[in-house]
């Protein structure tokens, strides 16, 4: 064996050593447990001021789609004339909340990078 | 038989199975813990930055390809989380001079002087230098796998591992000559 082998051997050993309490069960076990709840269990802090802005969102839009659909002028030919006949304002109103909710839903799960 | 690392992976992304991902966190958490211990030389943010790293991992999980091992998969991750928390602390230098403040000051000195010699001597080296050294000598990576985590040219990975390498060894010859 060298004396580079010899050191090499010997930094391996000492790495192995400060790694050896990470090794044991408890640790090993806790930590793997604290991964797992957390991947089931997402950052409810954020869930909630997420949401909450979310629904704030909405609930602003939502007072400003009376103006919006009350003064629209119908066409009436093409694609948007057909929506038109088949949608009440109300359904309307409902698509844009729907929307607004699928936005949050699309945003929630992301992580802060 | 225990499933291998390659079909625990295939079980994730197809079925987002956590527990799969569990024994995949229990068999390499010492790796990733270890490593990140012995870069940023604090236990508490090694392991906040090590769970991130498995987040991390199994969030992008559809991405490991296996090509290369998941072991130096999962190291690029953690490297990635520890650049991340060096940047966020403005630069480097600055989150370096927070670490080289003294061993582990914040905790309890543990019954282990070998730790604290070798978190001493691996102060001693270039961020660019212990990463290297780290990787090779702690996680068992070759050095080419090493580069691939670290996206550094292999060439360069190979002179920091040697010039690390050198540090150290001096480091200790000196220190065992102090005590005789």
């Amino acid at each position: 064996m060298t004396m580079e082998d010899a050191f090499d051997a010997r930094l391996k050993a000492a790495f192995a050593a400060a790694a050896k309490p990470l090794e044991e069960d408890k640790s090993a076990d806790a930590f793997a447990q604290s991964v797992i709840a957390k991947l089931n269990n997402p950052d409810r802090k954020r869930v909630l001021i997420l949401g909450g802005a979310g629904s704030t969102g909405s609930a602003i839009a939502g007072t400003q789609l009376e103006s919006i659909f009350g003064g629209l002028q119908v066409p009436t030919e093409g694609l948007l004339a057909n929506a038109s006949f088949l949608m009440a304002p109300e359904t309307m109103a409902a698509a844009a909340m729907a929307i607004a909710a699928g936005m949050v839903a699309l945003v929630l799960p992301r992580r802060i990078a | 038989m225990a499933a291998s690392d390659e079909e625990l992976t295939a079980l994730v992304v197809a079925t987002r199975n956590s527990a799969a991902f569990g024994e995949l966190v229990r068999r390499h958490q010492t790796l990733v813990r270890s490593m990140l211990q012995r870069m940023c030389r604090n236990h508490a943010l090694a392991d906040d930055l090590a769970q991130d790293t498995f987040i991390r991992a199994f969030e992008k999980i559809g991405s490991f390809k296996g090509t290369g091992s998941f072991k130096s998969w999962l190291c690029s991750i953690a490297y990635t989380e520890f650049l991340k928390s060096a940047r966020k602390r403005k630069s480097a230098d600055r989150l370096l001079e927070q670490y080289q403040q003294g061993v582990e000051e914040s905790e309890a000195p543990r019954d282990m002087g070998n730790v604290v010699d070798l978190d001493r001597a691996l102060a001693t080296l270039k961020d660019e230098e212990r990463v290297a050294v780290v990787m090779c000598y702690s996680c068992g990576m070759s050095h080419s796998e090493a580069a691939e985590a670290t996206g550094m040219p292999l060439g360069t990975v190979k002179s920091h591992v040697n010039r690390g390498r050198a540090k150290l060894q001096a480091f200790f010859t000196e220190a065992e000559v102090t005590v005789r």
